[in-house]
């Protein structure tokens, strides 16, 4: 059972769960109604109008309502979103037990104490009918799901069953409705609206409960004499079916289960229990210590139960709903039902490959928890709760993707978890003694560890890792250096999810997310108020993880964010790009796209992708108050800057950046006072003295602003300034100019103007201005101020500016970054503003140091790099005592034994030996480098006794024949010789032929050149390829009969091209020979070439004819070459014109050893014809033909073999010889 | 099966060493908190991966008299390889080490003395020194002798004694790598498994990708194990393995070799691939010889 959520109150007597939301309503024994909301784990609201205990209540389908009924004999309805009770229905005259809302019509069915039970109408508020003929308590009645029916259980020790068919038929027409209020007082007493279908008799004792199943039709009920039943009934009757034995005291509530098929049942013993409904045995009991259960309540529409004790409530599962799967690239394994199941996400193919449970086995808790897969084995390892932990070892078949429905006999054993570690290898965990067994596919251990923490589970973490968990933190080990690479405190962690590059990972508690590096540095930690499901990292580095009903995105830094709401929980599975893949809980895999906008945006930003966040800005709907607060919050004003159109906002968002351009453009359009000065401010700051100056003007803030031009030196506008405080008569103001100018004069007169003769007088005298000193003592007359006397006197005399400054060095402003494009954006704006106020302040502005920002970047990488360096130096400083490995004893020991008893073994026999005794093709001796073997076999099979061309051949066979393996550091390499026909099911220690490096293939491939470079007239290229067609066939090798036959094919189409080819060539080198020229161009056109080829021949044979007056030969080529279709036209005209010339003189200029009625072949050395009939000996290789008088020559063809030597033939093939 | 003692400091080093990551064993051999027999251990391998490089003069000249047993047997090996000339003077000091029983026995030099006898195809006196074993090292070098001598039986049961000890020891998946391509048949599968899996574990090095490739080219898969070999060459354009499967590699798919050969006969003229050219050209001249 996995409790969900808890509360502790008074006595539940009524429970029942919102149809749609995580609600779930109590009623209390002191009369009081709670509201919960139990995924949240809050109380939403408690109603308190009952006097007494509430027994039933129940949750209207579709509307904000619900009815109670209590010891008050009251039945309220009551709307929940207003929070009150609507009205009240009055009738019973008893405790009422239950109450329940119809499921279309609007009633109300209500079981009573005072033996009645009846439905109201809450519409019309109305009772509609009493059901009476139960003697005792009726201690619950509810509507059928579906058909109008009844059940009733009532302490008379009978469940009845009430057909309420003609209620229905009643209400249907809305006259009858009407019709009904007259016949209110028959309906009271018992009317027929209602009658008693069955009667089910067999408990003992009073019958507390009875519930229909929701499609079958079947009851079960709970009674008194501790037994539940199961009832069946059909359109006649119904009948006891069975009885369910095992409480110890009054069974006080009991259901079908939603949708498995099982019966959950609770009682005053203290215990729940759970049935199979098909089986009628018990599968699981959960006892309280303390609390006798009153209610249950079940779920409709998903897998929740409720039950109520004397101290409260539970809502529960009674098991998981996770589907166990493991990911593995492209493709998802995962288990459901009993049956593996195989996923594709790129084309969304899901289908069956094994079943993992026979059919009909209990299920309860049994199925698989964990999942993990070997890619290259294609073994699956399943965990599962079974006996207590327990592991099953399936190795997928090849071609399985099954429809076989035969269980293999998976390979089993016991421990906490099971993973795979490597390609064929898993560790299980033994948790008693906190050890790992290392197993292999046969299920064999091969290596046994303990390891450092006290484990209840372990994960995947990389090859030979294992990330190790307890209670209150995860390590990960390294079995094979048996060394901890990491740890991290940790709540408990539930799910590891590793990131597709291995390099970070997830830790998923209930209510925790954890960040971590591989090495199990913390990076995040993530708290949720609501439990944590699932996640899965996306390409990008963001972990996306969903909650009971959110999914969410974590960054790198911790950020994290909503992505949007979810109904019902899911499991993700797979992130790619803006597609989630999961798992719901009926284990279908979904693919849910979302806007991932948000998420990418933030990341960009915090991986300083700066043109990706542009691009970003540019193009999506990025906005709202929140990711402006975020963007200020990490720092990046100019950004959100972006988002803005309110001025203020931009404004300040402005200063904060720095960004003065866009503040003054703000300011403008705002115009407030306050905002002027704090732009003044911050110019002030940056040192941009003209926008300070323009923001004092704007504030008219004189008196800063004469600062502000004497600090600068700006004496100029210093004197304006002055002037104007004249014009506003601004004594005060006009004198601090006069100071800061230096102007005595000036202010001897605004002192005199101002009524200050006698101070005007001082300043006068005192600055030598004894013209007006005389004058202004004449008018103070007797009242002339005496100077101090025996003091030297200093003037207050400004420096004079040495240079008017314009801007000062402006301050560096982090804005390069987003420069060019942001800029861009709101160019125009500024670039106005930038006129109004003359100056060319902006230009300081964009001096941004890009190379500053580069710096940082390198040292974090660098340092990053020697923290790198650190830790692999700690990594080696673990364990300071180290135990001496018990190997190093053994060489001594066994050294003692090594000196007599071992006697070398004799060498074995080498590979290429072996190829030499096996193999009667010339080729496999090469290879196997029996030369002399090799020439012996050619010379016997093709008379052939000129080896030289075949040298390199022979030598290029024995090289690639073997393969070179570096073994043992600084010992020799191995040499590994090289078999032909490798396949999967080939035996190991069974030798093949050797591997050749020539074969047929390449062969037809060299072929088709040779073809090309004839076309083309390059003849000599093509002699050259013919010929080393020619000579390397001998040393081909084929398997099928056939090919042999392709082979020999091969041999006579070559040897024609290559005797022609060196006729052809022959032809040309005889220019001074016409006669024979054109011989040779005759025998050319006999040899047995590719149409095209042929054409050519003709048109040869045709021109050189022609040319010399053979007007008959010619006109035959002609003739010949138009038989043939040409497809070149003006080979064809040229014909039909050499045709047309011979026509007017049939005659031969020269007379030719060349008769073309008379079958002829050609003598492949002397080239001359040797017609049908005349002797002739043959090459034993290529079948060229010569004059006898070539015989025991070397054949010139194909340069190999004897002439008329003889042979038994081309053998390259091993079916030959079998 | 081992039973698990302490953590394994040299776990790192050793395994470069073994796939060949020679300069990434001399990086990472600064290791704090080493016992005295690690130490020896730690030089020891660390030598051997300069011998592996070719610096055989820095190693001789590194290792003073005053050096522990083991390295002296390093230097040992260090001068046979660097100056075969001398080579009969350094097995007569060989010799003498191995006569002594005080240092006889020592696992290293029994294993310097496999090499160079085994260099000196001398299989018989290689494995007097050993194939009692005792080590990994031994053991692995014993599987290889004996596929050498073409005795995959006894390789054979080499390797079990090796799987018993630590199966998934470094040395005892590439030592059964070896064996399943001396085999052949199926086990060149195998083979390719255990070099994929060092491949996704470790840093490729080109010992891994030689491996790689070899077993492609005895699955007739001449076309990968060639993309296999140039990824190889720019790891190491030197690597003699490398050029040498290059050649062969070529050969099958129909191209030209020469270069490659070229490169080998210039770097590594005593290449066994070299070698067994230069006596198959001979072989050849004999060959037509006897037949004139």
């Amino acid at each position: 059972m996995l409790t969900k959520f808890e509360t502790k109150s008074n006595r539940v007597k009524g429970l029942s769960f919102h149809p749609k939301r995580p609600w779930i309503l109590a009623s209390l024994h002191s009369g009081v109604i709670q509201l919960w909301d139990y995924r949240m784990g809050t109380l939403i609201d408690r109603f308190d109008e009952h006097e007494g205990p509430v027994r039933g209540v129940h949750f209207h389908n579709s509307q904000p309502l619900f009815v109670s009924g209590g010891d008050d004999y009251k039945i309220k309805v009551w709307n929940y979103k207003t929070h009150r009770c609507l009205f009240t229905l009055l009738g019973h005259l008893d405790y009422i037990r239950t109450v329940q809302f119809h499921h279309e019509n609007p009633w109300i069915v209500s079981a009573s104490d005072d033996q009645t039970i009846r439905i109201w109408n809450w519409q019309s508020r109305t009772c509609i009918s009493v059901l009476t003929g139960h003697n005792h308590y009726v201690m619950c009645a509810s509507f059928h799901p579906k058909e109008d029916l009844v059940v009733s259980a009532s302490l008379d020790q009978t469940v009845r069953v009430w057909d309420i068919g003609a209620l229905k038929k009643k209400s249907a027409s809305p006259a009858d409705d009407l019709m009904r209020f007259s016949q209110m007082n028959s309906d009271l007493f018992g009317g027929v609206d209602a009658i008693v279908k069955y009667v089910l008799e067999g408990h003992d004792r009073g019958v507390n409960w009875a519930s229909f199943h929701p499609t079958l039709p079947l009851i079960v009920s709970g009674a008194d004499d501790r037994q539940v039943k199961l009832w069946r009934m059909n359109e006649t009757k119904a009948w006891e079916v069975d009885t369910l034995r095992g409480h110890m005291n009054n069974v006080s509530s009991v259901m079908f289960h939603a949708k498995q098929d099982i019966i959950v049942s609770n009682s005053e013993d203290k215990s729940i229990r759970v049935w199979d409904a098909t089986k009628r045995t018990g599968i699981q009991t959960f006892r309280r210590e303390h609390d006798r259960f009153w209610i249950l309540a079940v779920h409709p529409e998903i897998n929740l139960l409720a039950a109520g004790h004397d101290n409260g409530m539970i809502v529960f599962k009674l098991e998981r709903e996770r589907p166990a799967f493991a990911l593995s690239g492209d493709s998802l394994f995962y288990a459901k039902d009993r049956f593996l199941r195989y996923y594709e996400y790129s084309t969304q193919k899901d289908s069956q490959v094994i079943p993992i449970r026979r059919p009909g086995t209990p299920s309860l808790n049994q199925s698989p928890r964990t999942l993990s897969y070997s890619p290259t084995e294609n073994a699956v390892l399943i965990c599962s709760d079974l006996d207590g932990g327990s592991y099953e070892l399936y190795i997928i078949p090849k071609d399985s993707v099954g429809r076989s429905d035969v269980v293999q006999d998976a390979k089993r054993g016991t421990g906490g978890s099971a993973v795979f570690i490597a390609r064929n290898r898993f560790a299980v965990l033994e948790k008693s003694t906190s050890q790992v067994l290392v197993k292999n596919l046969k299920n064999e251990v091969v290596k046994k560890s303990s390891l450092p923490i006290p484990t209840d589970a372990i994960f995947y973490a990389g090859t030979g890792n294992l990330l190790c968990r307890s209670e209150d933190k995860v390590v990960i080990f390294d079995l094979q250096q048996r060394l901890v690479l990491g740890e991290l405190q940790t709540p408990f962690v539930r799910y590891v999810v590793w990131s597709n590059d291995m390099e970070s990972v997830a830790l998923l508690s209930k209510h925790t997310i954890i960040i971590a590096s591989k090495k199990l540095v913390l990076q995040c930690t993530l708290h949720e108020t609501i439990r944590v499901k699932s996640g899965a990292w996306d390409d990008n580095g963001v972990f996306i993880y969903t909650t009971l009903n959110h999914i969410k995105y974590c960054l790198p830094n911790g950020d994290s964010g909503i992505i949007r709401t979810l109904d019902v929980p899911i499991y993700i599975t797979k992130v790619s790009g803006n597609t989630i893949f999961c798992l719901d809980r009926d284990g279908k895999n979904r693919a849910i796209t979302i806007n991932a906008t948000e998420y990418i945006f933030k990341l960009a930003l915090l991986r300083k992708k700066y043109d990706h966040v542009m691009s970003m800005i540019k193009n999506s709907q990025l906005c709202g108050q929140a990711m402006i607060a975020y963007l200020q919050q990490k720092g990046f004003p100019e950004v959100a800057l972006h988002f803005v159109e309110d001025e203020r906002i931009r404004f300040n968002l402005a200063l904060e950046s720095g960004n003065i351009s866009v503040a003054v453009a703000s300011a403008t359009e705002i115009n407030e006072k306050d905002h002027w000065y704090r732009l003044g401010v911050e110019a002030l700051r940056q040192g941009n003295s003209r926008i300070v100056e323009f923001a004092y003007q704007q504030t008219k803030n004189f008196e800063r602003l004469s600062f502000l031009y004497l600090i600068t030196g700006n004496l100029d506008k210093l004197s304006k300034l002055m002037k104007i405080a004249e014009v506003k008569n601004n004594v005060m103001g006009q004198f601090h100019n006069a100071l800061y100018l230096g102007d005595v004069k000036e202010r001897v007169k605004i002192l005199e103007n101002a009524g200050h003769l006698p101070l005007a007088y001082i300043t006068a005298s005192v600055h030598g201005l004894t013209d007006i000193a005389e004058r202004l003592a004449i008018e103070l007359g007797d009242n002339v101020p005496s100077l101090p006397e025996g003091k030297t006197p200093s003037l207050l005399m400004p420096p004079s500016p040495i240079m008017c400054g314009g801007d000062w060095p402006l301050l560096r402003v982090m804005k390069g970054i987003f420069e060019g494009g942001l800029e861009s954006a709101n160019r125009g704006a500024v670039d106005e503003e930038e006129e109004d106020v003359e100056g060319d302040w902006g230009e300081g502005l964009d001096k941004f140091d890009v190379d500053g920002m580069e710096n940082t970047d390198i040292e974090a990488i660098l340092d990053g790099a020697e923290a790198g360096e650190e830790e692999d130096d700690e990594e080696g400083g673990w364990g300071l005592d180290l135990d001496l490995p018990p190997e190093l004893d053994t060489p001594k020991a066994s050294a003692n034994a090594r000196s007599s008893t071992f006697v070398t073994p004799p060498q074995g026999m080498p590979v290429s030996q072996i190829w030499s005794q096996k193999s009667s093709l010339a080729a496999e001796q090469a290879a196997a480098g029996s030369f002399d073997t090799a020439m012996r076999l050619l010379h016997r099979q093709l008379g052939i006794k000129n080896f030289a061309p075949l040298k390199s051949m022979f030598l290029d066979l024995f090289s690639g024949s073997h393969s070179y393996l570096r073994a043992f550091s600084s010992s020799p390499v191995v040499p590994l010789a090289i078999e032909r026909g490798w396949s999967e099911s080939s035996s190991p220690n069974v030798r093949g032929p050797p591997a050749l490096v020539f074969d047929f293939s390449q062969l037809e491939a060299k072929l088709k050149s040779g073809y090309k470079a004839t076309t083309a007239g390059k003849l000599s290229e093509a002699l050259r390829v013919f010929l080393s067609i020619l000579q390397t066939i001998p040393l081909v090798v084929v398997e099928s009969r056939r090919e042999v036959d392709e082979v020999k094919e091969l041999v006579i189409i070559v040897k024609e091209y290559v005797l022609g080819l060196q006729l052809e060539l022959k032809r040309r080198e005889m220019k001074d020979d016409p006669v024979r020229q054109q011989e040779l161009a005759a025998y050319f056109t006999h040899c047995k070439l590719q149409t095209p080829h042929l054409r050519l021949a003709y048109f040869s044979a045709m021109t050189v004819c022609y040319k010399s007056k053979n007007m008959a030969t010619a006109a035959h080529f002609a003739r010949s070459l138009l038989d043939t279709n040409p497809t070149i036209e003006s080979q064809a005209r040229t014909a039909r014109q050499v045709m047309q010339a011979a026509e007017r003189n049939m005659t031969d200029a020269t007379t030719l050893n060349y008769d073309f009625r008379n079958p002829f072949v050609i003598c492949g050395s002397t080239y001359v014809p040797i017609y049908k009939g005349q002797k002739d000996v043959a090459c034993p290789y290529c079948t060229a033909r010569f004059v006898p008088s070539q015989e025991g020559n070397i054949c010139s063809v194909c340069d190999l073999a004897v002439i008329g030597a003889d042979a038994s033939g081309l053998l390259c093939s091993a079916s030959q010889v079998r | 099966m081992a039973s698990m003692a302490g953590p394994d400091h040299l776990f790192n080093l050793r395994n470069h060493f073994y796939l060949g990551a020679y300069q990434a064993a001399i990086n990472n051999s600064e290791i704090p908190n080493l016992s005295q027999e690690d130490i020896v251990e730690r030089d020891c391998l660390v030598h051997r991966a300069y011998i592996a490089l070719g610096s055989y003069q820095l190693v001789i000249s590194e290792i003073d008299e005053a050096a522990a047993t083991p390295l002296q047997a390093v230097k040992l090996l260090a001068m046979y390889l660097s100056s075969p000339e001398n080579k009969e003077s350094t097995i007569s000091s060989l010799r003498e080490w191995l006569a002594d029983p005080t240092v006889g026995n020592n696992a290293i030099i029994r294993l310097i003395a496999g090499t160079i006898f085994m260099h000196e195809e001398d299989y018989n006196e290689a494995l007097k020194h050993t194939h009692s074993g005792g080590t990994m090292d031994l053991h692995a070098l014993n599987v290889q002798i004996f596929i050498k001598m073409h005795r995959s039986d006894f390789a054979e049961k080499q390797l079990r004694v090796m799987q018993q000890i630590d199966e998934d020891h470094t040395l005892t998946q590439l030592a059964s790598a070896w064996l399943n391509l001396a085999v052949g048949g199926s086990k060149i599968q195998e083979a390719y498994l255990i070099f994929q899996d060092f491949s996704e574990k470790y840093p490729m090095t080109s010992l891994i990708l030689n491996g790689k490739a070899v077993c492609c080219m005895h699955m007739g898969n001449f076309e990968e194990a060639e993309t296999l070999l140039l990824e190889a060459l720019n790891k190491d354009a030197k690597d003699p393995e490398t050029l040498a499967n290059l050649v062969v590699c070529s050969l099958h798919v129909g191209k030209s070799s020469s270069r490659y050969l070229n490169q080998l006969k210039l770097s590594h003229p005593e290449h066994v691939l070299v070698k067994r050219a230069a006596s198959a050209e001979d072989n050849f001249e004999r060959a037509l010889q006897s037949f004139a």
